[in-house]
């Protein structure tokens, strides 16, 4: 029976390999083909580039969420302060002087506030979308998990964080821009940013970023650290009192979720070109959660299934029904949580769960086992049960 | 246009012949003798003599006369004299004359009134000296004036100027005035024209009345009298002018503690109120409502859709149907009241779709907070589209009662009405919500249910209804809170997105499941708001601060002010 399970996840695990490496392969290499040979149109190209930035933003969602319990309504900040770091680089690669215009109109003739001036080289502000994202979610993390906060004070905790956060970034005192933000950007590294070669380098680097996400993230939750992650999720005391400090493993994890959170701002900023404080407010990072909780939470490829599919439906509602998206959004939202606790990726299990229990009126079991045949009853149960993994996902779902 | 003007000189005309019935002659006579008069400076002379005279008819006068009504007639013998024309023309364009002199008709040597065309004759001349002189006069006559608030204007004016000449006005005021409100104003008016005086006793009585007064508008005269004092090298002065100062700061102080602790404890108020029925929904059922500020929006809509009812009513289109909601066209007291009935029903509409919210949505994850989060997100979505599509995407107008407009100012201090209500709104409230939790079976079987609802149901307690009527309350409360917030913010589709994050850290602050945690943690945040504001004098950077300040706050007590003690272990 143990050779034919670990046949079973073997096989499974083949499936996968090569479901993402076809998707990966599409995405990655066929479709930027496709596009210099303007069978896809630009715009398409673009817009695909946006959902998968999204995309890291969602799986930032669900290492929190979906794999530790933890809902973070921070995660749009941490996405949109990635994305100032690398607009900071594109404004002074604006060719102003190196001074960003609207420091001109703030009276910065000559010289730059003391936060602008490193931002001229390029390596610094990659390096700043990693260190000040993942900085400041060491300093909350730190700070509200050595006070065991958690559950839904965490929530309201990174809603205010990034309310607070909204409302510096909206003043001009800040020197960053303001309402307005970061926009205009002309060059990259030398290049055109808004050529279609750069447009198109930019689309393959985000769709491989979330490819490596991906791979890097289904690594890391097969090791033992992903396992505690876990246990953390499903009880937390059971593993404070197995001697693991908790607090360690929630900090890693929500620093490693803010830094891929910011990177995906900054892919953002680059392919959008724009950047301003609406990106850092809470609706935004429970835009986030619905795509996790649609795509299918607990998984990674849930994520990025959803943030692609909510964003493909928004860009169609939003142009077909303007005055319904939000009726759409927020109606789909409901069912699902409601109706969908395992999200997309679920549906099977959920499906074929209801179909067992449907089965059994139509045909009763053709025949009772014989007594003394215990053990082949559980073989069928375990088989029966085992493809679905609905186990640790049900737990989530009544908890 | 015309008509008015008409109009309005005809009132003149009539206001001018009313008078006259009192016969007030000599200031009458002295205008006119300083019109006719050649010489500038007696004629600004003879109009200065006006200021000691007490006649409620010399504003009008000269003011006509700075407004150049006034012509100069010569009759066939004898001195010229001046007139005024009437309003009134008939077909030859001649109108009837009147005298400056006594207010009489004009008569010729027969008896007869004289009538006169505008363009036989010239028009009085005014240059900028005898404005001057005329405006000068205006300004102190103000301050006989019968009614106290330009009497105050007008002792304030002659202060604020520092014009010494009319010192002995002033002081002849000081005497007659009763109302204390002026009397206060003329002796801070008499202290400022003091400490312009060359005299340096003068000045220094001055700056004695002033520190005596401390009022906080002579503040920068003061420092100007200082200065003055300091290059003049009179320490006597100086050490009285700095007396002077600083007992005005410490006026100021004192007006901007007590200030900073009305609006903090109002802005507490605020916060309590809107955060109340969360504290119940949240704190009390474990429910996180993100529609909480929606609920918020349907009372302040409520209270709209009310006001327009006691008015013209209201036409809604959402969905593309039209909707006419008939109005009662109410005015006056009527049309004020209509606050009163927008209070309960705002109340009750809240309650009914947070019921139905209840119902629809809550009642299957009670087990699961943060899902009840989303799923409300949710519907908070749709509701605020809802606003949008009925009452537009803009602000609607809710208009304040009388009796919530206005303010009182006590000892500088600035108390306005809808605040101090608001105050008194939060206090009912809380008491109100205390009654029904605990001596009312609805807040008995409500305190079991949250306790324990496993055991309540045990116990035959029907804990669905009971959680039903809770969220009930919960809303209710929430739409109340809107009702009110609609007579000091904004109404539209976004109201309740600007209160959410405020109402969800009072109920943290305050210990979940706490009443007398939210209301303390209420009051204190928005009196550390007020505080931080008026040292930073910047509201936004005070908010911010005041986050940072709750986030490491919870460090220090993770559950809040008052802590719900519990063996259980989550």
């Amino acid at each position: 029976m143990s050779l034919t399970t670990s046949t079973f996840f073997n096989n499974r695990r083949k499936a996968e390999i090569i479901i993402v490496g076809i998707i990966a392969i599409l995405m990655i290499v066929v479709f930027p083909i496709l596009n210099s040979n303007g069978v896809i149109s630009n715009f398409t190209l673009s817009i695909w580039g946006k959902y998968f930035s999204f995309a890291l933003l969602a799986i930032s969602v669900d290492m929190l969420w979906g794999y530790m319990g933890l809902l973070s309504l921070g995660q749009a900040l941490f996405f949109s302060l990635g994305g100032y770091m690398l607009g900071m680089y594109l404004m002074r690669a604006i060719d102003f002087n190196g001074i960003p215009p609207f420091l001109g109109f703030l009276g910065f003739k000559d010289s730059l506030p003391a936060i602008w001036q490193p931002f001229s080289s390029f390596p610094f502000a990659v390096a700043m979308v990693l260190i000040v994202p993942g900085l400041l979610a060491l300093a909350f993390g730190f700070l509200a998990f050595r006070s065991r906060i958690k559950g839904v004070y965490f929530s309201i905790l990174t809603q205010a964080l990034t309310y607070g956060a909204y409302l510096l970034f909206s003043r001009q005192e800040l020197r960053m821009g303001g309402d307005n933000g970061f926009t205009d950007f002309r060059t990259i590294l030398g290049y055109d940013i808004r050529s279609d070669e750069t447009q198109r380098t930019l689309y393959v680097i985000t769709a491989l970023t979330v490819l490596l996400t991906y791979i890097g993230l289904r690594w890391l939750n097969n090791t033992k650290f992903g396992l505690v992650q876990r246990a953390i999720r499903d009880s937390e005391n059971r593993v404070l009192f197995s001697g693991y400090a908790s607090a360690h493993y929630k900090l890693f994890i929500f620093v490693l979720s803010a830094m891929i959170a910011a990177i995906g701002g900054a892919l953002f900023v680059t392919q959008v070109r724009i950047i301003n404080p609406g990106e850092m407010t809470t609706v935004k990072s429970l835009e986030a959660v619905v795509w996790c909780a649609i795509g299918g939470r607990g998984t990674i490829v849930g994520p990025i299934i959803g943030a692609v599919g909510v964003n493909s439906l928004k860009s169609w509602a939003s142009r077909e029904y303007p005055d319904l998206w939000l009726f759409i959004l927020g109606l789909t939202f409901m069912f699902a949580v409601l109706f969908m606790p395992k999200g997309l990726v679920g549906l099977p299990a959920q499906l074929k769960s209801y179909w067992a229990k449907w089965r059994p009126k139509d045909e009763p079991d053709p025949s009772p086992s014989p007594p003394g045949d215990d053990l082949a009853i559980s073989d069928a149960v375990t088989e029966t049960n085992a493809p679905s993994t609905s186990a640790p996902a049900s737990n989530i779902a009544s908890k | 246009m015309k008509l008015s003007a008409v109009a309005l000189s005809c009132l003149l005309f009539l206001a001018h012949a009313l008078t006259t019935a009192q016969g007030q002659a000599p200031a009458r006579q002295i205008i006119n003798d300083a019109i006719v008069e050649e010489d500038q400076a007696k004629k600004r002379d003879l109009i200065g003599s006006l200021s000691l005279q007490a006649d409620d008819t010399i504003p009008g006068l000269l003011s006509a006369w700075s407004d150049g009504q006034y012509f100069l007639y010569t009759p066939p013998e004898g001195a010229p004299i001046a007139i005024e024309l009437g309003a009134e023309k008939d077909a030859a364009g001649t109108a009837a004359v009147t005298k400056i002199s006594d207010g009489q008709p004009l008569v010729d040597p027969a008896g007869q009134p004289v009538r006169l065309k505008a363009d036989q004759l010239t028009s009085v001349k005014t240059n900028i000296g005898i404005r001057r002189a005329i405006k000068g006069v205006l300004d102190v006559l103000e301050l006989g004036a019968t009614d106290p608030v330009k009497r105050l204007q007008a002792a304030k004016t002659v202060g604020y100027s520092q014009a010494l000449e009319k010192l002995p006005l002033l002081e002849k005021r000081l005497e007659a005035e009763t109302d204390p409100e002026v009397l206060k104003g003329v002796k801070e008016a008499v202290g400022l024209v003091k400490i312009k005086s060359p005299d340096d006793k003068v000045k220094l009585e001055g700056f004695q009345l002033l520190q005596e007064l401390q009022t906080l508008g002579s503040y920068d005269l003061i420092t100007a009298g200082l200065k003055q004092a300091e290059t003049a090298n009179n320490p006597e002065l100086v050490a009285a002018a700095t007396a002077a100062l600083k007992s005005v700061d410490s006026h100021r102080s004192f007006v901007n503690f007590f200030g900073t602790i009305f609006r903090g404890t109002s802005l507490g108020s605020i916060l309590l109120i809107a955060s109340l029925g969360l504290a119940i929904t949240f704190g009390l059922m474990g429910v996180i409502n993100m529609a909480h500020g929606e609920m918020i929006a349907v009372g302040a809509y409520t209270t709209y859709v009310v006001q327009n009812v006691f008015g013209a009513g209201l036409a809604l289109s959402p969905f593309g149907f039209s909707i006419m909601i008939p109005g009662m066209h109410a005015t006056g007291a009527w049309y004020q009241t209509y606050f009163l009935f927008a209070l309960p029903l705002s109340f009750i509409v809240a309650a009914g779709v947070g019921i139905l919210l209840e119902r629809g949505v809550i009642q299957f994850l009670y087990s699961r907070p943060l899902e009840s989060l989303l799923a409300t997100w949710g519907v908070s979505l749709v509701l605020q589209q809802l606003f949008r599509l009925t009452f537009g995407a803009n602000n609607v107008q809710v208009s304040s009662p009388v009796y919530l407009s206005g303010n009182w100012t006590i000892n500088d201090i600035v108390f306005n009405w809808n605040r101090v209500f608001v105050i008194g709104f939060a206090i009912l409230i809380v008491f109100g919500v205390w009654l029904i939790l605990t001596k009312t079976p609805l807040g008995l079987l409500i305190r079991a249910v949250m306790q324990n609802r496993n055991m309540a149901a045990c116990m035959g307690v029907r804990t669905n209804r009971v959680n039903m009527m809770t969220f009930g309350l919960g809303s209710g409360l929430a739409g109340l809170a809107g009702a009110f917030l609609s007579q000091i913010g904004n109404v539209g589709p976004s109201l309740g997105q600007t209160y959410i994050v405020d109402c969800f850290m009072t109920v943290v602050v305050g210990g979940v499941g706490n009443l007398v945690g939210t209301v303390v943690s209420a009051v204190g945040i928005g009196l550390a708001d007020q505080s931080i504001q008026q040292i930073l004098l910047n509201p936004v950077m005070g908010k911010v601060l005041v986050l940072l300040a709750i986030i490491l706050f919870l460090q220090w007590r993770p559950a809040g002010i008052f802590v719900t003690r519990s063996r259980s272990l989550d």
